[in-house]
C-alpha cells in the first residue's frame, strides 16, 4: 500500500503540462548550443572528414602547446612572528554574536590562518546550536568588494583625522542632532550613544526597515511595558499564529524554531503541540502548520475578534461587541478555541500585525488564556526591536521643516526602506551635515556628506542583549580589511571621549598595524562590563568572553494587570468584513533576504525561497483563483497600483495556499546605491517599501484596495521548484498524529517491495568491514525548509554561485536541495485515487492515473479554485543518498566515482572526464556539472571572481574546474578531520563528534549524521524508528540516507 | 667570476689564521695550568655564547676586557654563583644585577678555578683584535667548487656530445675511404670481383618500403613508449627540484651537525596537515645570539643578518627589543608541490603513523641546500600505503578493528586473513587507505 496522496511541485506538474514533461524527459535543461558556438566560429556541425581532422589537429597541438609550460614557481610566506594561537592548518573557533540581523543569535567563528570562513550557532546561547540561512551568508559581507576603503568625503576619499575635524566642528556649532540607528540592544553601544547625547543636542531615533511598534504599542497601553516580549514555544501545546512567521523572519526566527521543535517531534505517548496559522501568503511557517487557514489580510481583526469572543464565551468573560463574527468551514475557529482553553498557560497566540489595536486583542487573549508568565515573559522581554514607527514619523515632518542642523546615520539605511523614501531624501537636504556610519555605499550613505566607514561585526569587539539578562559578547576574528574604524569608537571620538588606554591590552598581539585601535572600545566596553554587571576581574570577563554568554539574574517583577477592557477592544475591529470586491496586497519577508540587509550577497539570492523556489527576484504571488478570473498565467507582468504608489511592472507567480483576494510581494528587493551601479546586483526585483501603509502612525505590513492589471510582456522566473523531478514517484510518507499514535509506523507501514538486484556477483556487502558505516537521518518533522543547510553546504564546500541565467538553465550547483511538495488539502473539491487495487501497478501508484484524476476532477469544478488556496506542505532536503550499489557508480566509464568501505560514494574530480552518465543514472538527481569554471570568470562575477571573495573558500575543499561532476561528499573532509583527530588522541571516535556542514547549522535539528556501526549513536537509533523509510527503497540502490515520516497533528 | 676569487680569497685568509690559531692553541695545550685553548672549549660546552659574545651585547654584556674591568678573585666569585655573592651583599655584583634589568646569570659550581681561569684567558686572547694580515696566494690551495655538481653533469653532455659527433665523423671518413678506394680501382681498371655476403643475399629479398616502414615504425613505436614513459615518469615531477632560496639555509649544518630536530622548526607537523615553514620568531631562539662572526671576521653572518632585516631587528639595542616597525616578508620557495586535488595531512603521518621524516622527505640532514627527495606521484603514495602496517595493537581508536582480528585469529588460526608471519597484518589498504576520497576532495 502505498502513499495515497499525491504530492506536486508546481502545477506545471499537476497538470503535466507539455513543456514540463519534455523538460522532465531530458536529464540536462537543454541540449549544448553546439550548433552556435560552430557557427560564430565558422564551421558547420555536420563537419566532414577534414573538419574532423583539423579539430583533431588543432586539439592535439593546443594539448601539447599547453603541457609546455613550465611549472610555475610557488611561494610560501611563513609569518615574521607568528602568534602563539594560530597553527597553520588548524582551524581557530571563537564564540560570538552574529550581527547578520537584530536576532543577535551565539555563534561560533572558525578562522584559518587568520580569516574567518565559517559561521556556526554557539550552543551555549539563548538562540542554540542552529543558525539560519542569512546568519550564515553574512561572512560573505566581511569579503565583500563594495565595502568602502575608508572615510569618504561625499565621493572622494578623506583622511579619518580630516573627516573628524570637520564633524566634530559642525557637531559643536549644531543646536540639534539626530542618531538614526536600528535596534540596538549592547549595553556598551547604548552607553556610548548615551555619552553622545550628553556632549551634544542629540536626539537618538531608532528606525527599524520591519518595525514591532505595534506591539511595543500594545504592551505600553496594556502593561505599561513598552517592550517586546519573550515567547516561550518550548513549552506552547497550541499555537495560533496570525500571519506571523515565526520559523521564517519574525523576531527570533533561530530561537521560535528550536524552541518550536520541541513539541513537533512524534514520540510515543507524548503527544505534540498543534499549529494553527491564519494567513494571507503562505509563509514558510504556514508550511509547517497542522491546520492552515487562508485569511483575507484586511479581516485579520474580525478573525481575532471571533476567535477571542469564542473563547471568552466559554469562560463567561465579556466578549468584544463587534457586528460580524466569522465561521469557518469545519468549525476551525471554535476548534482554535477549544484547543486554546484546554490547553490554558501552555498556549500562545500571536499576529504579525503591526498595529497596536489589534495587538491589543491578541494580549486580550493571551491573557485570558493566562500564558502572561509562562508562554509570554515581559520580564525577560526581547530586545531585539525597539524601534516605534511614529518617531520616525516625527523626525521625518521636523527634518522637513529643516530643524536639524546635523543627521547621523549607524546601522540604519531609511532611504531605502523607509516608505516614503523621496518625501525623506528631500528632507535629507535641508539638514546641515549628513553623517553615514556605513561601511558601504547605500542609498542612505550616498547622500551623506561624510561616510565613516563602520567594522563588519567580525572586525568589531561589541556586545549585545536580545534579552533583558542575556548577555552576548561580539569579539573580533579578523584585523579590519579596509581602512575602515568601528561606529562606536567614532561616536566617541567625536564626543570627545575615546580615551586609549595607557596600557595597551593587546601589547605584542597585533601584528599588523591597525590603525584605529580597537583596544579604545575594548576597554570601554570593559569597564561598561564592570560598572554594569560587575565583570571585574579579566578572568571573568576572559571567562564570559570565551562563552560568548553571560547571564544575570533578572528579578522577576509583579505583573501589572491588563489595562484594557474588551469593549474598548472594538476599536481596531472593522465593522464589515472586506469580501470579494477589493485586493489585499500583503508585503513579506523573504527568508534569506528579510528586509533587504543583505540584498547583495549572492548566496541568499542564489537561495531559492522556501515556499516558492523562487531564486534572485522577488514577484508578486497571486492566487490562482484571481490568476483565473484576470486570465494571468506564471511569468505575466503584472502593474500594481495603490492609492499612493505605482509599481510598473513585475512578474507573476501563481502561488497555491495564496488566499483569495490577496497577492503578495517580498520586501527587501530592489536595492539600489553603489550596488546597481556596478551592474553586479541590478535588477534585482523591486522595491515593494513604498506600498506601505500607515495606521495611527504605525506601519503596516499590507496595502488594502490595490489594483493589478495585466501588462505587455512577460520575465521568466528563476524557479528551481520543478528542477530535478523525481517525476512523481513515491517518495513522501505522511500519517496524522492520531494514526501514528495507534501505530507508530502509520503512513510508513507499507509491504516493503521484493528486491531485485542486477549486480547479483557485485553485491555489496558491508559484513566483515570493522570500520565505520556513515548514515544519515532526516526527519521530516522536524525539517521547516528554512534553507540554513543548503546556505552552509555551499559555505564549507566551495559550491559556486551561478546566477540568475544558469539557475533558469536549470545549472544550480546546489548540493542540497530542500523540495518542496504541496497537496490539496481539502479533497471534496479535488479527487483523489480511491485506495482500491485497480489503480496501484507494483504496489504504487502511477504519476499518470494519479494526475489525470485530479485533472478531470478540476475541469469539473466550474471555476471554483478555491481548493488552491490550501495546500498542505512537505519540506525534503535530498542529498547525495551514498546508495551502497550506487548506480552512478557502475556507469563511470573512467571510475571517477566509487565506494568506499565507510559507505560513502565518492567523487573524485580529477578523475572525471564529465560524460555526465553518473547524472543521468541517478535516481534522486543529485548530481550538479560544472558547465563552466565557476571561479576567475568575469561572466560570473561573483566573490570567486576576486581575491577578496576568495577568502572565504575552505582550504580543505577543492574548487572545482569546468567539465566535471560534484555532488554531495558527506563533508568527507569533516569525517576526515574527526577521524584523524581520534587517532591523534589515540581513542575511539565519540558519537556526534564529526557533524555535517548541513546538520550542523540545522536549528530543529532535523538532520543526523553518525556511525551506523556504532549500535548505540543516534543516528542507529533513529534507523531502527518506525518512522524511517529510504527514498524509493524498491530500486534495492541502498541509500545510506534514510528519512522519518511526517506526522501531522490534525 | 671576480666575486667567487673574492670569496675564496676570504676563505683562504680564514683558513690560515685558523691554522695559525690552531697552532698556537696546540702548542698552548700542552702546557700545564690553565690555558686559553681549554677555555676556548669550555667557553662553548657550557653555553655561554648563549648570553655572551666578546665584543657585543647578547643577553648578557660584551666580555672584551672583562679583567681589566673586574679582579680575578671577584669574577671567580661571580662566575661560580653570582647568586651567593648578590646575597653577600656585594655592592658590585648587586649593581651588575640591577643594570641588565634583574636578569641573572646561570651558577657554574661544576667549575674548577682553573677551568675558570682558562675561559677568563681565552676571553683575554680574543679580546685582542686579531693582526690585520694579508693572506698570502698560493697556487694548489683547497677551494671549494660549491657548483661542482653542475658542472660535473654538463661536461659529462659535452664530452658525450663530443663522442657522438667524433663517431659520426669516423663513420663519413670510413664510408669516404672505402668509396675513394673503389674510385681509384675504377680508373685504374681493376675489377673487383665482388661476391655478395650471405647477409646481402638475404637483405635483398626485403621489399625496400616495407623494410623502410618496419624500421619507421619500429623507430616511432620506441620514441612513442620513450614519451609515454616519460610522461608518465617525468612530466610535472619534480624530483631533485632544489631552487635557491631566499635565505641559504643548510638542513645539513642544523639538522646534520647540529643535530637539531626537525620538530624544533616543523613544530606544528604532528598536529597539524601543514608540518609549516618556521616563522622568523623560531629562528629567532637561537639566533638573537647565534650570529656566527666567527666566520665573517666579527660581522654578521650575511644570511643570519637576512633574519635581522626581514623582522627590522637591530642586533646591537638590546636583544628583548621588540622588532621594528618595516617587517619583510621571506619568500620561500616551495619545494614540495602536492596539487590542489589531493589532501595530504602531515599530522596523520607524522603523528599517528610516526613516520620519520626522513622517509617521505630523503636524508634531509645531508642536505646543504634542501631538494624533494620523493617523486610525490601517486603511485609512491599507493605503494607506501599497501605496505605499510597499521598499528592497531597501541591506537585505542583502532580498538574495535583489533577486537575483530584477534577474534578472526582464534577462529581461524593461522588461515586468518589478519595474520602474516604469525603477527596481526593489517595494512593501510586493508582498512581503506586506497580509496579515493581519502586524499582527494
Amino acid at each position: 500500500m502505498a502513499n495515497k496522496t499525491t504530492y506536486w511541485r508546481g502545477e506545471e506538474e499537476l497538470k503535466k503540462t507539455p513543456e514540463f514533461l519534455e523538460s522532465a524527459k531530458n536529464e540536462f535543461h537543454e541540449s549544448l548550443p553546439l550548433d552556435e558556438v560552430f557557427s560564430e566560429n565558422n564551421f558547420e556541425l555536420s563537419s566532414s572528414r577534414r573538419d574532423f581532422l583539423k579539430f583533431f589537429g588543432f586539439s592535439v597541438t593546443a594539448v601539447a602547446l599547453a603541457a609546455c609550460n613550465t611549472t610555475p614557481v610557488k611561494k610560501a610566506i611563513p609569518y615574521l612572528v607568528k602568534p602563539e594561537e594560530v597553527t597553520p592548518g588548524v582551524a581557530n573557533y571563537y564564540n560570538s554574536t552574529c550581527g547578520a540581523c537584530s536576532s543577535a543569535c551565539g555563534i561560533q567563528v572558525k578562522v584559518r590562518e587568520g580569516r574567518p570562513i565559517k559561521i556556526d550557532g554557539n550552543p551555549l546561547s539563548y538562540s542554540g546550536r542552529g543558525l539560519c540561512a542569512s546568519g550564515q551568508a553574512s561572512i560573505l559581507s566581511l569579503y565583500d568588494t563594495e565595502r568602502l576603503d575608508g572615510p569618504m568625503k561625499g565621493n572622494t576619499k578623506t583622511e579619518w583625522d580630516e573627516a573628524d575635524n570637520t564633524i566634530k566642528a559642525k557637531l559643536a556649532s549644531a543646536k540639534k542632532i539626530a542618531l538614526i540607528t536600528e535596534t540596538i540592544h549592547s549595553p556598551s553601544s547604548l552607553s556610548v550613544i548615551n555619552d553622545f547625547v550628553t556632549t551634544y543636542p542629540t536626539q537618538h531615533i531608532v528606525f527599524d526597515p520591519i518595525s514591532y511598534s505595534g506591539i511595543i504599542e500594545a504592551n505600553k497601553v496594556g502593561f505599561g511595558k513598552a517592550v517586546v516580549p519573550s515567547y516561550n514555544f518550548a513549552i506552547a501545546k497550541v499555537i495560533v499564529s496570525f500571519g506571523a512567521d515565526f520559523l521564517g523572519t519574525w523576531i527570533s526566527p533561530v530561537e521560535f524554531s528550536k524552541d518550536y521543535i520541541k513539541n513537533r517531534i512524534p514520540v510515543d505517548g507524548q503527544k505534540m503541540s498543534r499549529h494553527y496559522q491564519f494567513e494571507s501568503t503562505l509563509s514558510m511557517t504556514g508550511t509547517n502548520a497542522d491546520i492552515r487557514v487562508p485569511m483575507k489580510q484586511s479581516n485579520e481583526a474580525i478573525y481575532l475578534a471571533s476567535l477571542f469572543n469564542l473563547v471568552a464565551k466559554k469562560l463567561g468573560a465579556t466578549q468584544i461587541p463587534i457586528a460580524n463574527q466569522i465561521e469557518l468551514a469545519g468549525n476551525t475557529l471554535n476548534n482554535a478555541a477549544n484547543d486554546l482553553l484546554t490547553n490554558k498557560g501552555a498556549s500562545l497566540v500571536i499576529s504579525n500585525s503591526n498595529n497596536p489595536e489589534v495587538q491589543q486583542i491578541v494580549n486580550g487573549l493571551n491573557m485570558m488564556l493566562e500564558n502572561y508568565g509562562k508562554t509570554i515573559d515581559l520580564t525577560k522581554h526581547s530586545n531585539q526591536y525597539k524601534g516605534i514607527d511614529t518617531e520616525m514619523e516625527a523626525f521625518v515632518s521636523e527634518l522637513e521643516k529643516g530643524n536639524y542642523d546635523a543627521v547621523i546615520f549607524w546601522n540604519s539605511n531609511p532611504v531605502y526602506s523607509y516608505h516614503n523614501s523621496e518625501k525623506l531624501s528631500k528632507a535629507l537636504s535641508k539638514a546641515g551635515m549628513v553623517v553615514s556610519l556605513s561601511g558601504t555605499k547605500d542609498e542612505t550613505s550616498e547622500l551623506a556628506h561624510y561616510i565613516c566607514p563602520d567594522n563588519h561585526y567580525l572586525e568589531s569587539w561589541g556586545d549585545a542583549e536580545p534579552k533583558k539578562g542575556q548577555l552576548q559578547l561580539v569579539q573580533p576574528t579578523i584585523s579590519p580589511v579596509f581602512n575602515t574604524r568601528q561606529a562606536q569608537i567614532s561616536l566617541l571620538v567625536w564626543a570627545n571621549k575615546a580615551q586609549k588606554p595607557e596600557v595597551d591590552p593587546f601589547a605584542g598581539k597585533q601584528i599588523m598595524g591597525v590603525k584605529y585601535d580597537t583596544s579604545i572600545y575594548y576597554t570601554y566596553m570593559k569597564s561598561v562590563w564592570s560598572t554594569k554587571y560587575g565583570v571585574q576581574t579579566e578572568e571573568q570577563f576572559n571567562k564570559a568572553l570565551h562563552d560568548g554568554v553571560f547571564s544575570i539574574e533578572i528579578p522577576s517583577d509583579s505583573m501589572v494587570s491588563y489595562q484594557i477592557t474588551a469593549s474598548s477592544l472594538a476599536n481596531g475591529v472593522p465593522s464589515k468584513a472586506s469580501g470579494n470586491d477589493s485586493i489585499d496586497l500583503v508585503l513579506y519577508q523573504n527568508v534569506g533576504i528579510k528586509e533587504g540587509n543583505n540584498a547583495n550577497n549572492p548566496w541568499l539570492q542564489e537561495l531559492p525561497d522556501p515556499v516558492s523556489k523562487v531564486t534572485w527576484d522577488n514577484y508578486i504571488a497571486i492566487p490562482k483563483a484571481l490568476a483565473e478570473k484576470n486570465k494571468i498565467n506564471n511569468g505575466d507582468l503584472v502593474k500594481v497600483k495603490s492609492s499612493s504608489f505605482t509599481l510598473d511592472s513585475i512578474p507573476v507567480l501563481i502561488q497555491p495556499g495564496q488566499a483569495n483576494n490577496t497577492v503578495s510581494i517580498a520586501l527587501g528587493y530592489g536595492r539600489k546605491g553603489k550596488v546597481a551601479e556596478k551592474g553586479k546586483f541590478e535588477k534585482i526585483g523591486k522595491n515593494v517599501y513604498p506600498f506601505v501603509s500607515l495606521a495611527s502612525g504605525h506601519r503596516q505590513w499590507m496595502n488594502n484596495g490595490v489594483s493589478i492589471e495585466k501588462i505587455e510582456g512577460s520575465y521568466e522566473l528563476a524557479m528551481t521548484q520543478t528542477h530535478h523531478t523525481i517525476e512523481g514517484r513515491d517518495i513522501l510518507r505522511e500519517a496524522t498524529e492520531k494514526d501514528f499514535l495507534a501505530n507508530n509506523a502509520a503512513g510508513n507501514d507499507m509491504a516493503r517491495p521484493h528486491m531485485y538486484t542486477v549486480w547479483e556477483k557485485h553485491e555489496y556487502k558491508r559484513d566483515g568491514h570493522p570500520g565505520h558505516y556513515w548514515a544519515m537521518a532526516i526527519d521530516l518533522n522536524a525539517c521547516t525548509g528554512c534553507g540554513a543547510c543548503v546556505v552552509s553546504c555551499s559555505i564549507e564546500n566551495n559550491v559556486p554561485v551561478v546566477g540568475r541565467e544558469e539557475v533558469r538553465r536549470r545549472r544550480e550547483m546546489h548540493w542540497i536541495r530542500i523540495d518542496r511538495y504541496f497537496a490539496f488539502e481539502n479533497t471534496d473539491k479535488v479527487a483523489y485515487l480511491p485506495n482500491t487495487d485497480s489503480n496501484f501497478e507494483d504496489g504504487f501508484i502511477t504519476k499518470e492515473k494519479g494526475l489525470a484524476a485530479i485533472d478531470k476532477k478540476e475541469s469539473s469544478s466550474g471555476g471554483d479554485f478555491s481548493h488552491y488556496e490550501n495546500v498542505k506542505t512537505i519540506h525534503q532536503p535530498v542529498m547525495c543518498q551514498h546508495c551502497d550499489q550506487a548506480p552512478c557508480e557502475t556507469v563511470c566509464p573512467v571510475l571517477a566515482t566509487t565506494h568506499s568501505t565507510e559507505g560513502l560514494n565518492q567523487m573524485t574530480y580529477n578523475r572525471c572526464i564529465g560524460t555526465k552518465y553518473c547524472a543521468n543514472n541517478c535516481p534522486y538527481k543529485v548530481r550538479r556539472f560544472n558547465w563552466f569554471r565557476y571561479n576567475d570568470n568575469d561572466k560570473f562575477d561573483f566573490f570567486f571572481n576576486n581575491d577578496l571573495g576568495k577568502m572565504v573558500i575552505n582550504p580543505d575543499v577543492t574548487v572545482r574546474t569546468r567539465g566535471v561532476m560534484e555532488k554531495c561528499s558527506m563533508c568527507v573532509q569533516r569525517i576526515q578531520e574527526g577521524k584523524l583527530k581520534a587517532k591523534r588522541e589515540r581513542r575511539q571516535l565519540n558519537d556526534g563528534e564529526i557533524q555535517m556542514a548541513c546538520q550542523r547549522t540545522c536549528p530543529t535539528n532535523a538532520i543526523v549524521f553518525g556511525d551506523l556501526n556504532d549500535k548505540e549513536s543516534e543516528v542507529s537509533k533513529l534507523y531502527r524508528n518506525k518512522r524511517s523509510y529510504h527514498l524509493l527503497e524498491e530500486l534495492n540502490v541502498q541509500t545510506s540516507v534514510k528519512y522519518l515520516t511526517k506526522i501531522r497533528n490534525i | 667570476m671576480t666575486k667567487l676569487k673574492a670569496k675564496s680569497k676570504k676563505t683562504m685568509k680564514r683558513m690560515l689564521l685558523a691554522v695559525a690559531f690552531l697552532a698556537v692553541f696546540n702548542f698552548s695545550a700542552l702546557a700545564e695550568g690553565p690555558n686559553a685553548a681549554e677555555g676556548k672549549e669550555l667557553f662553548e660546552q657550557q653555553g655561554c655564547p648563549a648570553c655572551h659574545a666578546i665584543d657585543r651585547i647578547v643577553v648578557g654584556p660584551a666580555l672584551k676586557d672583562v679583567t681589566k674591568r673586574r679582579s680575578e678573585e671577584w669574577l671567580l666569585k661571580w662566575i661560580k654563583n653570582n647568586v651567593k655573592l648578590r646575597q653577600s651583599g656585594d655592592a658590585d655584583a648587586n649593581q651588575l644585577y640591577a643594570d641588565w634589568g634583574g636578569a641573572a646569570m646561570n651558577v657554574y659550581e661544576n667549575l674548577s678555578d682553573d677551568q675558570i681561569k682558562s675561559i677568563l684567558l681565552y676571553i683575554d686572547e680574543a679580546s685582542v683584535p686579531p693582526p690585520a694580515t694579508e693572506g698570502d696566494k698560493k697556487d694548489g690551495d683547497v677551494s671549494v667548487d660549491q657548483e661542482g655538481s653542475f658542472y660535473s653533469k654538463t661536461t659529462l653532455y659535452i664530452l658525450v656530445s663530443i663522442g657522438l659527433v667524433l663517431l659520426i665523423l669516423a663513420y663519413v671518413l670510413y664510408r669516404l675511404k672505402n668509396s675513394m678506394q673503389k674510385l681509384v680501382k675504377d680508373t685504374e681498371g681493376v675489377s673487383v670481383d665482388e661476391k655478395p655476403s650471405a647477409l646481402r643475399k638475404k637483405l635483398s629479398k626485403i621489399n625496400p618500403t616495407i623494410a623502410t616502414l618496419g624500421v619507421i615504425s619500429v623507430i616511432g613505436l620506441s620514441l612513442g613508449a620513450y614519451g609515454f614513459y616519460f610522461g608518465v615518469t617525468e612530466v610535472g615531477v619534480q624530483r631533485g627540484y632544489a631552487p635557491t632560496q631566499p635565505i641559504a639555509f643548510s638542513h645539513a649544518l642544523h639538522a646534520g651537525e647540529l643535530n637539531v630536530d626537525c620538530r624544533y622548526c616543523h613544530s606544528t607537523v604532528d598536529h597539524s596537515k601543514s608540518a609549516s615553514i618556521p616563522s622568523l620568531n623560531t629562528c629567532m631562539n637561537c639566533h638573537a645570539g647565534v650570529q656566527a662572526r666567527e666566520k665573517y671576521n666579527g660581522e654578521i653572518s650575511p644570511e643570519i643578518q637576512k633574519i635581522y632585516t626581514a623582522l627590522d631587528y637591530n642586533p646591537d639595542e638590546m636583544p628583548d627589543k621588540r622588532y621594528g616597525p618595516n617587517p619583510t616578508n621571506i619568500k620561500w620557495v616551495r619545494i614540495h608541490n602536492l596539487p590542489d586535488l589531493s589532501y595530504f595531512n602531515h599530522a596523520q603521518h607524522a603523528n599517528v603513523a610516526g613516520l620519520e621524516c626522513q622517509q617521505c622527505h630523503g636524508p634531509v640532514q645531508e642536505m646543504e641546500v634542501l631538494q624533494q627527495h620523493a617523486t610525490l606521484q601517486m603511485g609512491w603514495c599507493i605503494d607506501c600505503h599497501r605496505k605499510t602496517e597499521v598499528d592497531v595493537e597501541n591506537n585505542d581508536y583502532y580498538e574495535k578493528l583489533h577486537a575483530v582480528a584477534k577474534k578472526d585469529i582464534e577462529k581461524n588460526g593461522d588461515k586468518s586473513k589478519y595474520l602474516k608471519d604469525g603477527k596481526i597484518n593489517i595494512t593501510i589498504a586493508n582498512i581503506g587507505g586506497l580509496e579515493c576520497s581519502k586524499c582527494h576532495y
